[in-house]
């Protein structure tokens, strides 16, 4: 089927997320605005106004009632869904690298940058009163990130842990209640773009600068499958109701401008979950895919890439009856 | 020998003679002396072995005397003026202390004379000058030191044959020809030149038979024949070989940069740009292949394009061209064939015929002296063909793999400029055309044929076997292929013109009818896969970035070849059918060569080989039970490989879900008590929405 495409960012996409029933698309890109969209036949619900920087992450709640967005603009702020209207606002002393909203949705987590005399921090703040006094609300948590900085963040399942991704390619669990690192593992060997879970969050699937994306498991962070492509890969997502893994990335933006589109490599791939096999590609962005989310419902993905656009694809009835020999 | 056990004996008998003295003395004494029946077993050099090697020789101080034979035997009365004569040449050596004439009792000289100089150095000098020297008609010095013979008194009267050389075994080193299902081998060099692989092209998956690393220092290559390996090192070349791909052969020589081998794999050509300072400089060696030994070396300052010394087909002869000179060895002797070389003015190419001793050469234009492509016969040199062409820019020489034909292509202006631009003269020539003179060899008197194009030529390729030949022609973006079939007694005649085709390489298959047609220059890599019989287009790919197109020796295969000296991404390789079907593609970082290994000629007949094509329906049905069988076998392994990853992955996964079920009643706390673990789960809070699609937009102007 023809793909949607959903043109309304300026600048290349950061990330995208479907909510939690998936009728609804977030995006982020460096212009910026964040959109919502209508998964279903892409139509622009609305922006969100009021950052003055690129933003880089974005994270909607299991309600769908607020979104979480951080910024290079060195603020991460909370956005009610419903009307568009900024909550609240949390300032930092760099960039807002990622964040993310908690199971239950009542604390967050979010990380900087390293930039100038500022170190990589994670924060753990409590959004669930939150209102205009945010911004001068302490944290819950700090914990500085000795070393490479963050790049990629999820909540581990009960709300109990974090488990962050960086910049050298290790992957570190990080204790709530002492605040401390409790597992790590150092399997990729370049930066850590992507962390998804699974439908379960019982595993997760990383995707890294190294040109792999793989698998771990949530509890011991053991690996269990890698997926290898020729190029930087800056996202990957698990499919909800097959044994499907979808990679995209490409070659680096900032060679882009010097090679042919068939150099780039900028196809969203689909790799068997178990077998490590590629059995499909998509072709249409003609730059990097930065970001990859399955439809809640298995039944279409959506990608955003360095050229701004951002396509959902809905599966073609073959998809589903394509089977594996085993 | 004779003396030495002479010398043993005067000092025994010394000592007895002490002994004796010493027991009439003194009898008190104890007796230190060794019984009656002793006999001494060591013998001096055991024990003064040093100072025995400096016993004083016959010849010692005699090194100064030398020999004289062969001069006039006179009677007294004439003999001084002999003595004038001989003292006179021999002084030019050096200064004469000393001559003796020895003389029959009436005074006659004896025919010889000894003359002693005031030092060795000039008495060696004599030597070489004077050795041989014709004193007249009748008479001729020989000259020779007096120590020499000493030398020549020490030969053996029995000759002894030399003992032979150990047989170094080198093995089976065709054993990849007698591979079953004649699967071929190919080598690749990855990582950057640091890794070499070897492999055999098995169905489906290749077999890697050897890979080490560092094998070679910059590339690798294989015998024309496919024997042996090749290595090339900062010290010299390697041959390797054998079903274990152990060294054979070492070749020392530093900094070599070109190799080549003589086509029946005898000799081998090195050559290196940076030559030892010391003794005959020499940058190019030819070496034997079997025994390693160096054969004859060259120094030269060549203009010409690599290889510099040309093989005839079967080793026997070899050419090199200098200005205005061409010159023809022949082994095994490596001297000049009857010690001359050609003087050809303005010598441009030469090049031999791939299957007869006849050689190629072509000379430029020269004022009002066309220039002319000759081909003669080697040994005896005789023309048997020449050709003079007018108003030639250029010409490229081009045999037929069976030497059927010879093509020269001639690049001709229609018109010549001359500027004057500082005292030098600047040449553009107007309007270039081409023409390819087609030489038919196996007719009588080799008749001339001639196809003209006008347009520009980017390549030209024979079919190796066939009679057919193509060209790429033509300017951006009309390039066109043409196909041009060869007939005995009829000038060559158009057969087909593919136009509009993106490519600039042609490779034709080996055994002919099919070849590839590739654009390898640009980044597009696009390949086209031709039957030249009814010129379909059997298939058409890409390649992306390929920079080479190799067939395999029995043109079952084509690789293309993606290459790290070319391109920094996507490097590897792709085999493809020689139908154009992608068979297989390999990527790896820094990928740089791959190269089959050759094959030798076949050994069957002609007629042997057209009756295996006749039954070859026969002997397909065979194989291709054969690789149904392994697929199968393949694709068995594979499910069986798929199914157990999948049991693992599953026994995983339900443990995973054992514990997800377990924390439910923690999640439904977190979320209010909402169950979102399906989507459907929460249907009673769901809110039906409209959503419109767009479905088509009309635009109505309204004026």
């Amino acid at each position: 089927m023809k793909p949607l495409m959903l043109q309304g960012h300026e600048r290349a996409i950061t990330q995208i997320k479907y909510n939690r029933e998936g009728d609804l698309l977030f995006s982020s890109a460096k212009d910026n605005a964040p959109n919502v969209w209508f998964s279903l036949n892409g139509e622009r619900l609305g922006s969100f106004m009021g950052h003055q920087g690129v933003v880089w992450c974005l994270d909607v709640n299991w309600e769908t009632t607020r979104l979480l967005t951080g910024a290079g603009d060195n603020s991460m702020r909370l956005w009610d869904v419903s009307n568009g209207k900024e909550i609240g606002k949390f300032n930092t002393t760099s960039s807002v690298r990622t964040c993310a909203f908690s199971y239950s949705a009542n604390t967050a987590v979010m990380s900087t940058d390293k930039q100038m005399k500022s170190i990589c921090e994670i924060y753990i703040i409590d959004v669930r009163n939150a209102d205009a006094s945010l911004e001068s609300q302490d944290p819950i948590m700090r914990i500085p990130v000795d070393g490479p900085k963050v790049t990629s963040m999820l909540w581990g399942p009960l709300d109990e842990t974090v488990i962050s991704g960086h910049e050298n390619g290790k992957i570190t669990m990080w204790d709530l209640k002492m605040g401390k690192e409790v597992n790590s593992v150092h399997e990729h060997s370049s930066s850590i773009n992507d962390l998804q879970f699974n439908k379960d969050g019982t595993y997760f699937v990383s995707a890294s600068k190294d040109c792999t994306a793989k698998l771990f498991d949530t509890e011991t962070l053991e690996c269990l499958k890698t997926y290898k492509t020729e190029r930087p890969v800056n996202s990957a997502s698990l499919s909800p109701i097959m044994d499907h893994v979808v990679v995209g990335g490409g070659q680096e933006a900032m060679d882009v401008t010097t090679t042919s589109t068939r150099v780039g490599k900028f196809d969203a791939r689909f790799f068997h979950l178990v077998f490590e096999e590629e059995f499909g590609r998509v072709k249409g962005h003609f730059g990097p895919i930065n970001s990859l989310s399955f439809h809640p419902d298995g039944k279409s993905y959506a990608s955003g890439g360095e050229d701004g656009f951002t396509r959902v694809h809905t599966f073609d009835p073959s998809y589903f009856e394509y089977q594996f020999d085993y | 020998m004779a003396k030495k056990k002479d010398a043993e004996k005067a000092t025994q008998n010394d000592e007895n003679s002490k002994q004796e003295k010493s027991e009439a003395v003194e009898e008190e004494e104890p007796n230190f002396s060794d019984p009656e029946d002793y006999v001494d077993n060591i013998s001096d050099e055991d024990l003064l072995g040093d100072i025995v090697k400096t016993r004083p020789q016959e010849t010692d101080g005699v090194e100064s005397v030398i020999v004289v034979d062969g001069i006039p035997q006179i009677s007294a009365e004439r003999f001084e003026k002999l003595r004038n004569v001989v003292s006179k040449l021999f002084s030019k050596a050096g200064e004469i202390v000393n001559e003796c004439y020895p003389k029959t009792p009436e005074g006659n000289t004896k025919g010889y004379c000894f003359i002693e100089y005031a030092n060795a150095a000039y008495a060696a000098e004599a030597v070489t000058l004077l050795n041989n020297h014709k004193l007249d008609r009748q008479h001729t010095f020989t000259v020779n030191l007096f120590t020499d013979f000493k030398k020549y008194e020490e030969i053996p009267d029995q000759w002894e044959p030399p003992a032979p050389q150990p047989y170094t075994d080198m093995g089976n080193l065709h054993y990849y020809l007698l591979e079953p299902d004649s699967s071929d081998q190919y080598t690749t060099v990855v990582n950057r030149g640091n890794t070499v692989q070897i492999w055999l092209n098995t169905v489906p998956e290749p077999l890697k038979i050897v890979e080490k690393e560092r094998w070679t220092e910059t590339y690798v290559k294989w015998s024309p024949l496919g024997t042996y390996f090749t290595t090339i090192h900062q010290a010299g070349v390697a041959l390797w070989g054998g079903p274990d791909f152990a060294r054979k052969m070492r070749f020392a020589h530093p900094g070599v940069q070109f190799i080549d081998f003589s086509p029946s794999e005898k000799y081998l050509v090195t050559y290196s740009p940076n030559f030892e300072s010391q003794g005959e400089p020499k940058n190019l060696i030819i070496w034997d292949i079997r025994t390693g030994q160096e054969k004859r070396s060259f120094f030269l300052n060549c203009q010409m394009m690599w290889p510099f010394i040309r093989w005839s087909h079967d080793d026997k002869y070899f050419a090199r061209s200098d200005e205005d000179i061409l010159s023809v060895y022949e082994t095994p002797s490596f001297g000049l064939l009857n010690k001359k070389s050609f003087k050809i003015p303005g010598i441009r190419d030469f090049s031999w015929s791939p299957t007869d001793n006849i050689l190629a050469y072509w000379m430029a234009e020269d004022k009002d002296v066309p220039a002319r492509v000759t081909l003669i016969e080697i040994p005896s040199r005789n023309e048997i063909r020449s050709k003079n062409l007018f108003n030639v820019a250029d010409c490229r020489m081009h045999w037929q793999k069976s030497g059927d034909y010879l093509c020269v292509k001639v690049d001709r202006y229609s018109k010549i400029r001359k500027e004057k631009n500082d005292a030098k003269y600047n040449v553009t020539f107007l309007g270039m055309y081409y023409n390819f003179e087609i030489f038919h060899m196996q007719e009588k008197q080799i008749p001339v044929d001639s196809v003209e194009v006008k347009e520009s030529i980017h390549a030209f390729a024979w079919e190796p076997i066939g009679s057919k030949f193509a060209i790429i022609h033509g300017d951006q973006p009309n390039i066109c292929v043409s196909f041009y079939g060869v007939k005995t007694g009829q000038t060559p005649a158009l057969l087909k013109k593919l136009e509009k085709k993106c490519c600039n390489h042609l490779f034709w298959s080996p055994a002919g009818q099919y070849i590839v047609l590739a654009d390898l220059r640009s980044s597009s890599g696009v390949l086209e896969f031709v039957d030249t019989n009814d010129f379909n287009v059997m298939a058409q790919q890409e390649h992306f970035q390929a920079s080479d197109v190799e067939w395999d020796p029995t043109g079952r295969y084509v690789v293309t070849v993606c290459s790290f000296w070319k391109a920094k991404v996507d490097t590897g390789y792709s085999v493809w059918s020689f139908q154009g079907k992608i068979l297989r593609r390999f990527n790896s970082g820094a990928f740089c060569q791959l190269l089959w290994r050759p094959r030798p000629p076949p050994l069957l007949s002609l007629k042997e080989q057209e009756k295996v094509k006749k039954n070859l329906k026969k002997y397909s049905a065979q194989f291709e039970s054969k690789d149904r069988m392994r697929s199968s076998r393949a694709s068995k392994e594979l499910v069986e490989k798929r199914r157990t990853l999948m049991n693992e992955f599953n026994a995983y996964r339900e443990k995973c879900h054992e514990t997800w079920v377990e924390q439910k009643p923690r999640r439904l706390q977190l979320r209010n008590n909402v169950d979102t673990d399906e989507i459907e789960s929460d249907a009673k809070n769901e809110d039906e929405e409209v959503i419109e699609f767009f479905v088509k937009e009309e635009i109505t102007i309204i004026d």
